[in-house]
């Protein structure tokens, strides 16, 4: 209870991502403090722990994280710094999908992401269930201000439903398209907005692929004409203009996080920027 | 396929033709690692320029990457001189090389931290795109190139002279031309085909040449032979083995060294042979003997672990594993053997099946898609259940082969490396044995 006095002013939170601190904030409003643990610009992968996360996890009461296997650091920084913050995995909030990933070679391993792709926060959708199970959170560490984050929450989810109407009015003409994308990045996007992805550049990131894999990726895109390769900022960009120059495809360069471009500053703006640029390599 | 390859090979053999070359003299110098240093140095060049607001792609990008090799360049000459001054110290200059590396390495790490866009292509220039080459840029580094070795020709008498350790003059100023043009060199093939690749055509023909031949103009001609026919053997393997090219090659090349020098270390032991006889294997024996001394131990200590030997040997001969199996136990591994090469087929049509429809060549109905789906993922985990059966088999065969092939495998190695002792030690007594005998006639 006295714990609860304490911290009632400001919630600390610990986002691991840029995404997680978009929807805390969104429900948490001015109650709460978000430091996000991880730069958008450098692939949500830090090379090496920095001091400023471990000061940052020191004093959270709250860590809301992506889950699945995308924080692959985060279990030496907490053996370092033992926080007394709760844990929230927003990953057990969302129906995962469960697909395999698009391959061109049959017997090929399913890829790297052992859980699947933790992309999920780029299905709009998905914010009724995430920013439930933060407010549950919330709720939890500062009962008094349950009716100013419940209230927070309904502005925010009202928002992204005109929102997403709009979005998906945009790109309905273009439902069922066939797509290639550099990275699995994308399954929970192109669900949403009605895109067959077909195949994946680079099944294992950083593992270029083979000749052979390449020549059947032209050739089947050459023959099914498909028209738009989906690139994200760690795509292989040299390859994927090879193949679009092979193809005619029209490379789009899609924002996968909030901020890994200036264009996505925030939650809304990174649903703009993706749908505008889709919009621009499918138009004829 | 061909329009996929061709360029790539094309640039190989560019690659080729200047880094057989230059891998000469950087052998002779003793400069092995020049190379990565200067690649990084160049890397820390472009991060600086991104950090100034430039664009991966801008001019202004390539001739930041430019002065730091320059700047690289002259550091290395400045560094031979000195240890020349101080000969008495020994001061290796591939230390110095070492350090520049790892300062460079994590400069850049420090410098990208800050670069909010396009550090992503900084670590793509390292790693290199070999199939991804335009013919612009196959072009300039042809030209280049062709600048470069027709200038080393030119000059090729002091920067022999100064590469062998030969009294020169003006050392330093040869020197740095030296480095500058091998920065610009490496520089460029890197952007091309990464670190690695560039390494392996750096050294791997200098080093064949070396051990075949002797005279600079006879290890040229082994390199360049070398490195052109890795560069059509390791593409070649890249697209039938369906590998990733540039370390196909890489490893080519690995294999290539290791082969040359298999058959010298055979050709050296037949000429011991020829010399002192079968005891010249005594050694051989030896370690032979004590590999399998530990072979034994390991499976009679741990048969539960991995021991890829007797896999290695199971896989042709599977008697090796039957013969230790009850004759139920048998007919489990030969039903999931059966199993699993059944199913694995029939994933293999339905994966081709689910290719056809994601790319629409094929129609299903939905409902057919979806259980196309659930089949798909049931038909994974009866694979991996049937291969569990098999591991468990073998892991049954490891508990009675643990004394019943290790202690034989202990005891035959024990006495190889027994036998193979007292054959050295008769070797050396011989040898002292004649030595004693000198002295005491001596006496």
């Amino acid at each position: 209870m006295l714990v609860t006095l304490v911290v009632a002013a400001t919630i600390h939170v610990a986002a691991t991502t840029t995404d997680v601190r978009e929807l805390v904030m969104a429900v948490g409003g001015d109650r709460v403090r978000v430091e996000t643990l991880t730069d958008p610009s450098q692939g949500h992968h830090p090379r090496e722990l920095l001091p400023r996360q471990l000061t940052v996890l020191a004093k959270a009461d709250l860590l809301a994280r992506v889950g699945f296997d995308n924080e692959p650091w985060l279990p030496q920084a907490l053996r370092s710094v033992r926080p007394r913050a709760r844990d929230l995995d927003l990953s057990k909030a969302i129906t995962p999908i469960t697909t395999e990933t698009a391959r061109l070679r049959a017997d090929s391993r399913p890829h790297i992401h052992a859980f699947g792709s933790p992309n999920y926060w780029l299905d709009p959708e998905n914010a009724h269930p995430l920013t439930a199970a933060i407010l549950d959170k919330l709720m939890a560490i500062s009962p008094d201000h349950r009716a100013a984050f419940e209230q927070n929450r309904s502005r925010f989810l009202a928002k992204v439903d005109t929102a997403m109407a709009r979005w998906l009015e945009q790109l309905r003409p273009y439902r069922g398209t066939r797509v290639v994308v550099g990275h699995d990045a994308w399954p929970y996007f192109a669900r949403r907005f009605g895109l067959t992805i077909t195949a994946t550049v680079e099944e294992k990131p950083g593992v270029p692929p083979s000749p052979k894999y390449l020549a059947t990726l032209i050739d089947r895109m050459r023959q099914t004409g498909v028209r738009v390769i989906i690139a994200d900022p760690e795509s292989p960009m040299v390859l994927l203009h090879r193949i679009s120059g092979a193809t005619g495809a029209r490379v789009a360069l899609l924002v996968p996080s909030v901020g890994a471009d200036p264009a996505a500053s925030d939650y809304f703006t990174l649903f703009e920027v993706n749908v505008a640029r889709l919009l621009k390599a499918l138009t004829p | 396929m061909l329009e996929l390859l061709w360029l790539p090979f094309l640039a190989c053999l560019v690659l080729s033709g200047i880094h057989a070359y230059l891998g000469l003299h950087v052998l002779t110098r003793g400069v092995i690692f020049v190379d990565l240093a200067l690649a990084q140095v160049a890397a820390l060049g472009m991060t600086t320029a991104l950090f100034l607001g430039h664009a991966p792609q801008d001019e202004a990008t390539y001739y930041y990457a430019l002065a730091f090799t320059v700047a690289g360049a002259a550091l290395f000459a400045v560094t031979r001189e000195h240890r020349e001054g101080g000969q008495g110290e020994g001061l290796p200059q591939e230390a110095i090389i070492g350090i520049v590396y790892a300062v460079a390495a994590a400069l850049t790490v420090l410098v990208l931290d800050r670069v909010a866009q396009g550090g992503e292509q900084i670590k793509q220039l390292l790693v290199g795109s070999i199939l991804a080459v335009t013919p612009e840029e196959v072009a300039r580094i042809a030209a280049l190139y062709a600048g470069i070795g027709g200038l080393h020709w030119l000059c090729r008498r002091p920067l022999l002279a100064i590469s062998l350790g030969r009294p020169a003059r003006h050392v330093r100023a040869w020197d740095f031309f030296f480095y500058l043009t091998f920065g610009l060199v490496v520089t460029s093939s890197v952007r091309i085909a990464g670190v690695l690749l560039v390494f392996s055509y750096l050294i791997v023909p200098a080093v064949i040449g070396a051990w075949l031949a002797s005279g600079i103009s006879r290890r040229l001609f082994i390199g360049w032979t070398v490195a052109f026919a890795v560069s059509g053997v390791g593409l070649a393997a890249s697209y039938l083995g369906d590998l990733p090219t540039g370390a196909t090659v890489v490893a080519t090349f690995g294999m290539l060294l290791a082969l040359v020098g298999g058959v010298r270390a055979l050709v050296a032991v037949a000429t011991q042979v020829r010399r002192h006889g079968v005891r010249a294997l005594a050694t051989l024996a030896l370690v032979m003997g004590a590999l399998a001394v530990l072979a034994g131990l390991a499976l009679a200590a741990f048969p539960r672990a991995d021991h890829l030997w007797l896999d290695a040997l199971e896989d042709p001969v599977p008697a090796v594993q039957t013969f230790f199996l009850t004759p139920y136990e048998r007919q489990v591994r030969i039903d999931s053997a059966a199993a699993i090469a059944r199913n694995a087929a029939e994933l293999r049509r339905l994966r081709a099946l689910q290719a056809e429809v994601q790319w629409g060549t094929r129609d299903l109905p939905d409902e057919q898609r979806e259980r196309l789906r659930q089949f798909l993922q049931a038909g994974d985990e009866i694979v991996a259940g049937d291969r569990l059966v098999m591991r468990t088999l073998r892991q049954h065969a490891r508990e009675r082969q643990r004394y019943a092939v290790g202690i034989p495998l202990i005891l035959a190695g024990a006495v190889l490396v027994a036998v193979s002792l007292r054959a050295q030690r008769a070797a050396v007594a011989g040898a002292g044995g004649g030595q004693e005998e000198g002295q005491h006639l001596h006496v």
